[in-house]
């Protein structure tokens, strides 16, 4: 289990990558929205929608494969729509697979075009709770030490182990791991609050100074207000 | 009992002290007796090793130095006992390197985990960049790790960056626990470079009796939470059945003639 | 379950991520006021605990894994409020990381995922007398809360589908409910197996909720929780907002679903679901045949 999963793409260096986190939660959070809002029937905007994302993607430099096999996720849950239901017909599974499929696209682009880091320090400005996004910080930070403790415990049991034990026995190992991992994480977590207390920790975090929000961002959100409004209004015509 | 060695200490005034521990006592919660009644007093400048087996309480005495734990007796930093209201000064003041960085490490970036102390302290952001390179610098770190994550560092790297972490803020006492377990030959060497050129008061507890021979020109014996020697390091250490008695022994450089007087 | 974008109708999106940031708005303040500064490394690292824990997969039946959501255990160790707020970072993470889950659905998945789980549990668990109970009555509480998290947990993921129209609830409920039951089982006994494996290593650890107080404003809380939602549903059609889905679906009735369109004689109407639930269990089977096999495979090297 590699743990670069999270951040694989966000360093590359694409004319999305370097604009500011805050414009880039604006705007793809404002093209899901409207995704979401495009009428059934036009099968037009869809299209135009879609056209839109697939330049974004190539802008991005994020490899289409990868995009192509997270949009496998939504499979599922298309199943089980088409299938469960007699009056869904093609077409209605059809709209359904594209508004699900450009969401998820979209919200791949953003996740891949920041670095975890600028993603969070975007969130705090648009005022999340301070506590949520040191939870997420902290989260990020020690994913990589426990999994690499996970991984190293399941490695000991593996040498230890010859063929599937039962059940029950199989099912006392996992909670005799996750039980240890827990306990590991709860001595790691006290002793990060004394480093913490010991460099002067008092129970608020500040904020380091922010990226400079430059021209690029600007044009950026402008071009994306601009290419909503002129979608939506064109199809009222 | 407790000091048999005190060859050529030159008496101090009160003020020169600036750690002073009188029968300082602790117990855990689950009621195993960590610390019992330990006199030290370190003056200004001195670089003091701590040495002992495992579980002798060098870790607990450290943790006593700013407040995390606090015992019975009593614990002057500074000409000042401490207390819930001068806390945050005190941790000013006495800088904690733990053993495992990576409790250290938690911020996103290296450059976060090294302001993180000055900005608690309320330094002013514009100051913040200048207090990091030179935390940096002072750790033997070059200015490019600042934009990485400490999870993508070597364990050499890691330890020095906890370091800068604890320089930043520019502490006179820095207390450190074991810091060069698990390194390589080269990082401890570095490591220990380092060390040799910090200007605080040191106390350092370690295993490492190589590098107290290098560094600190006192040491003191821990035992079962209580002191047994202290004096100077070269003569405590080649006591070899001194060393024995604690589940020590003399380091090899001591025991070859290696080291020159 | 994590809904995808496009599943739920916006408007029924929307109210969830407004309840679901009340309720991380209101958590955020009760855990610090609460507790010392220590519940913030705690949590953070527990989110990572959870996510890790999330991953190790546990082989079930042919290709099916099991594995902790970890919800009631969280809400068990560190308090209700603590809890919910750790798993909707793990689940935040989930969305960011793994785009498991989309954005504007967040609402709905941290309501499903961390607010039903945490609070239904620790309820349950109380409720129960696990709190001060020792030994196996403390086991079975935990056992209990952590299977009725999961129940509960997703019959409000069917409900919050079907009332999109998109999947009735009939099919969604025996999917989920049938899928949960069974999951759920695994659950209780890993909560219930690392409850023991603490009890028997560091019972002081089962103490840090401490002093979870269920006051009266927590009760009125608790009470505009549940009726916001249904406060917003029953004004469901009254809205103009732009909702496609629903017009989507608009011939699809809401709850309870049986009625076909009337053109289709019922032996048609019949066997065609009949033909979808055959290819519904085929791939079912599939995957599981599946995955078998790969395990099989993977073993064998």
């Amino acid at each position: 289990m590699r743990h670069n999963f999270i951040d694989r793409y966000s360093a590359l260096d694409s004319p999305l990558h370097v604009l500011e986190a805050r414009t880039k939660i604006l705007a793809f959070t404002g093209l899901i929205v409207a995704v979401l809002c495009i009428p059934v029937h036009s099968g037009v905007l869809f299209f135009v929608y879609f056209f839109a994302t697939a330049i974004l993607m190539g802008i991005s430099q994020v490899p289409l494969g990868y995009i192509v096999g997270r949009t496998l996720f939504i499979l599922p849950f298309i199943v089980l729509a088409s299938l469960a239901v007699p009056w869904h017909g093609l077409t209605e599974i059809g709209v359904l697979f594209i508004r699900a499929v450009l969401c998820l696209m979209l919200l791949i682009l953003l996740t891949n075009t920041t670095r975890f880091i600028e993603l969070m320090r975007g969130l705090r400005k648009f005022g999340f709770p301070q506590i949520l996004v040191m939870n997420l910080s902290f989260l990020y930070r020690y994913l990589f030490v426990l999994t690499e403790e996970a991984m190293r415990m399941k490695q000991a049991r593996d040498c230890r182990r010859v063929a599937r034990a039962p059940f029950r026995k199989e099912l006392r190992i996992l909670s005799s791991m996750l039980g240890t991992l827990l306990i590991r994480s709860f001595e790691r977590a006290e002793r990060m609050h004394s480093a913490m207390l010991s460099r002067g920790y008092s129970g608020d975090f500040p904020v380091v100074s922010p990226r400079r929000f430059s021209w690029h961002d600007l044009a950026f959100l402008c071009g994306v207000a601009v290419f909503i409004t002129l979608t939506f209004w064109l199809r009222k015509t | 009992m407790k000091r048999p060695f005190h060859a050529g200490e030159v008496v101090r005034t009160m003020t020169d002290y600036v750690v002073r521990i009188t029968r300082l006592s602790y117990t855990y919660p689950d009621g195993t007796k960590a610390l019992e009644g330990i006199d030290l007093d370190v003056p200004v400048g001195e670089r003091i090793a701590i040495v002992g087996p495992s579980g002798a309480g060098k870790s607990t005495l450290l943790l006593h130095l700013n407040g995390i734990l606090t015992g019975t007796g009593s614990v002057k930093i500074m000409g000042s006992n401490l207390e819930q209201s001068n806390l945050q000064e005190i941790r000013k003041q006495v800088g904690l390197l733990f053993q495992d960085p990576n409790d250290q490490l938690f911020c996103p970036t290296v450059f976060e985990d090294v302001a993180f102390g000055p900005l608690n302290l309320s330094v002013p952001a514009a100051e913040i960049p200048r207090r990091v390179e030179k935390a940096l610098n002072d750790a033997g770190l070059d200015q490019s790790i600042r934009s990485r994550s400490s999870h993508h560092l070597s364990l050499g790297e890691r330890r020095r960056v906890s370091l800068a972490a604890v320089l930043a803020m520019e502490p006179a006492i820095l207390g450190m626990d074991e810091p060069t377990s698990n390194l390589d030959p080269r990082n401890r060497r570095h490591l220990i470079e380092v060390v040799s050129g910090l200007k605080a008061t040191l106390i350092i507890a370690t295993h490492d009796l190589e590098l107290v021979l290098d560094v600190c020109s006192r040491t003191v014996l821990m035992d079962q939470g209580k002191i047994w020697a202290d004096g100077r390091a070269r003569d405590m250490l080649a006591n070899a059945e001194l060393m024995e008695k604690h589940g020590l022994e003399v380091p090899l450089s001591l025991r070859s003639g290696v080291r020159s007087n | 379950m994590h809904i995808p974008d496009g599943f739920l109708t916006n408007r029924l999106a929307v109210s969830l991520d407004v309840v679901s940031g009340a309720t991380i708005l209101y958590a955020a303040r009760r855990v610090k006021v609460d507790l010392s500064g220590r519940m913030v490394p705690l949590m953070g690292v527990l989110a990572a605990f959870v996510f890790v824990a999330q991953m190790l997969n546990f082989p079930v039946l042919g290709g099916t894994s099991g594995h902790l959501i970890g919800g009631s255990l969280l809400a068990i160790l560190l308090g209700p409020m603590a809890g919910f707020l750790t798993m909707t970072t793990v689940v935040i993470a989930q969305a960011l990381f793994l785009q498991d889950g989309g954005l504007v659905a967040l609402g709905a998945n941290v309501f499903n995922i961390a607010a039903i789980t945490c609070f239904g549990g620790y309820a349950v668990f109380r409720l129960l007398g696990g709190a001060s109970a020792k030994g196996k009555k403390l086991l079975i509480a935990g056992f209990l809360a952590a299977w009725v998290s999961l129940i509960l947990s997703s019959t409000f993921c069917a409900l919050e589908i079907a009332l999109s129209g998109a999947i009735p609830l009939t099919v969604g409920l025996t999917t989920m409910l049938g899928y949960h039951a069974a999951v759920g089982i695994i659950e209780g006994m890993l909560t219930a197996g690392v409850l023991n494996f603490l009890l028997k290593v560091r019972p002081d650890l089962m103490k840090v909720n401490g002093s979870a107080k269920f006051g009266l404003a927590d009760w009125a809380g608790a009470l505009i929780f549940v009726a916001i939602p249904a406060v917003i549903l029953a004004l469901a059609g009254s809205s103009s907002l732009p909702d496609p889905l629903e017009t989507l679906l608009a011939s699809s009735p809401l709850l309870f679903s049986g009625t076909a369109p009337e053109e289709l004689s019922s032996a048609a109407r019949l066997t065609d679901y009949l033909i979808r639930a055959a290819v519904f269990i085929v791939l079912v089977a599939f995957g599981f045949l599946a995955g078998f096999i790969a395990r099989r495979r993977s073993a064998k090297l």
